[in-house]
């Protein structure tokens, strides 16, 4: 029996078990510190302030730059603030509208290109690519098109014989050019994933639809869209999260205009926050009124998402 | 017969709508200016001519935006890819106190996008030393929940039996990671590195709210400036976004099935 090698197996036995313990978190760290730091930290501090009558930059050290406690006061100034009812109303609009035709849009497109066709990888392709470049430059391609005077749109229409219309110059257009270009901008990602939740759907299903001399119509109403609901969900989701988020589509397009018709939530947080003195903590009510939407829009994500999983 | 006509009516009418807007800001940008607005416009234009870029190259500082686009997609890529694939690694393997808790905090960041932090944001990054920073754009949002959750989702599915082989045969945990874990994952891995380069070669709202000075933009917020600005200099602006176009279609071209197959879904989903 040689006592030194027992010694230095049970020595390397604790090494390992000690490596098993310590290794778990050494490999979630870099991850879980910069999510702690700069997505937990920046959120506690965001509800902290919407408290605090404050400016965007915080020094204690200075009277004027020191933020005062307010109480609710932030909260009840939302209620009486014509510019945030408005966008909030206008984002709501948005999304309202937005949602159903992305879903339905990007049905049609799934629909269209499911099958293998000659072209089919192309066409896909082409679908997809607005998902592949910023919304700023989307909103560039679109202000080009959508211009009055040299404009492709109104000459086409122009070639139809009808007058030109000023897209991005009256509001209520311009609220529906954004409407346009967002379900455009968007339709090719959300294409894809009905696509891959087409191709899970049984071919055998449609075959007994088929036999039992069901129509295309009704397949698809007893067929396709109880079978897709989780994918569609998860669209439905997504695209009023997205919705929601809107602000770098109106950058480019329209820049908020004309005068406030397309300025969404997001657009009023930032111009009142880096805009407007000492109204950062404002800024940050409004935030918070933001959180909620999303909070309930994605946990209802992350429950479709652990639907599909299963 | 008829049925499959209307499909092909619709579908030249799908490509014509999803093709002619990105098309038509191409040729507009190969156009001398003096023909860029007439009228009737032409989808072949009169004379193709590069004066445009040109220009654009010229006049601003488009070099220094596209490196400093590059140096941030890049360098966030790298960061991004190596934690998610050690968080994920970490999350998919192991078990220890805390494990749950842990992953439902980095997907519970999910219903924390910037767009709701951006006051408390710039505070914090303020406080940091990071705005005006490049840094400030490459390393804060480094971390993201869905990358941990594709490697995660990714990683589960590799056997156990193999790593336990390797740990018999003595391999230390970092050896575990490199020699067996990363080359198993590399579909995963490479979907990831895509899907984040694409992002942040994209991204607007990090470095709008982060960066100031000119010399810093990227070439997104130079854009957004371009575009937002009372008279707009057209054919410079329809040159330089043609050239941001160009690297996401090298990507695309190259790495096309990971996009429109749905692979990070079945990834997500697997």
């Amino acid at each position: 029996m040689d006592i030194g090698l027992e010694v230095r197996r049970a020595t390397a036995r604790a090494t390992r078990a000690w490596r098993q313990t310590v290794t778990p978190y050494v490999l979630v760290a870099p991850t879980l510190l910069l999510l702690l730091v700069f997505v937990a930290w920046p959120l506690v501090q965001g509800i902290y302030y919407s408290f605090f009558q404050t400016g965007i930059i915080i020094d204690r050290n200075i009277p004027e730059l020191t933020p005062h406690y307010v109480g609710a006061a932030n909260y009840l100034q939302l209620v009486r603030d014509p510019q945030f009812i408005q966008s909030l109303a206008r984002t709501t609009a948005f999304s309202v509208v937005t949602v159903p035709l992305t879903a339905a849009f990007s049905l049609s497109l799934a629909l269209l290109m499911k099958q293998r066709f000659w072209g089919v990888g192309l066409m896909r392709a082409i679908t997809y690519w607005p998902s592949m470049v910023s919304l700023i430059v989307v909103g560039i391609a679109w202000k080009w098109l959508l211009g009055y005077n040299s404009g492709l749109v109104n000459y086409v229409l122009n070639l139809l014989k009808l007058p030109p219309v000023p897209w991005l110059i009256n509001g209520h257009l311009a609220q529906l050019a954004v409407m346009a270009v967002a379900v455009w901008a968007q339709a090719g990602f959300f294409m894809v994933i009905l696509i891959a939740g087409l191709q899970t759907i049984p071919a055998e299903l449609y075959e007994v639809a088929h036999i039992d001399g069901a129509r295309a119509w009704s397949t698809f109403w007893h067929v396709t869209l109880p079978l897709l609901r989780p994918s569609l969900l998860i669209v439905v989701v997504l695209s009023s999260i997205n919705a929601f988020k809107i602000y770098e589509l109106v950058v480019a397009l329209t820049g908020g205009g004309p005068g406030l018709d397309t300025v969404f939530l997001v657009q009023n947080i930032y111009q009142v926050a880096f805009r407007q003195p000492q109204a950062a903590g404002y800024a940050a009510a409004q935030s918070t009124v933001l959180l909620v939407v999303l909070l309930l829009l994605t946990a209802a994500q992350l429950r479709l998402g652990g639907e599909a999983a299963e | 017969m008829s049925l499959r006509l209307g499909r092909y009516g619709c579908l030249v009418v799908v490509a014509l709508v999803f093709v002619i807007p990105v098309l038509w800001v191409v040729i507009s940008s190969l156009e001398p200016p003096s023909e860029i607005f007439s009228y009737p416009p032409r989808l072949i234009p009169n004379h193709v001519t590069l004066q445009n870029y040109a220009t654009a190259l010229a006049q601003g500082n488009f070099g220094v935006y596209f490196l400093n686009t590059t140096v941030v997609s890049v360098s966030a890529t790298a960061i991004t890819v190596v934690i998610s694939v050690t968080a994920g690694y970490g999350l998919a393997k192991f078990r220890f106190p805390g494990d749950t808790i842990i992953f439902l905090l980095i997907m519970g960041t999910l219903m924390v996008p910037l767009q709701v932090v951006l006051v408390p944001m710039f505070m914090t990054l303020k406080s940091f030393g990071l705005i005006n920073n490049l840094l400030g754009i490459i390393v804060p949002p480094a971390a993201t929940p869905t990358g941990v959750f594709l490697m995660r989702q990714y990683i589960r599915g590799l056997p156990n039996a193999l790593l336990d082989a390797a740990r018999v045969d003595g391999a230390g945990e970092i050896n575990l990671l490199l020699r067996v874990v990363v080359p198993l994952s590399l579909p995963a891995i490479a979907a990831l590195t895509i899907f984040s380069f694409v992002w942040r070669w994209n991204d607007f709202l990090w470095p709008f709210l982060v960066i100031s000075d000119q010399d810093k933009w990227t070439l997104q917020l130079a854009l957004a400036n371009y575009v937002g600005q009372y008279s707009i200099n057209w054919p410079s602006l329809l040159a330089m976004t043609t050239l941001s176009m160009l690297p996401m279609l090298v990507v695309f071209l190259a790495f096309q099935r990971y996009f429109v197959q749905g692979f990070i879904f079945s990834g997500i989903k697997g």
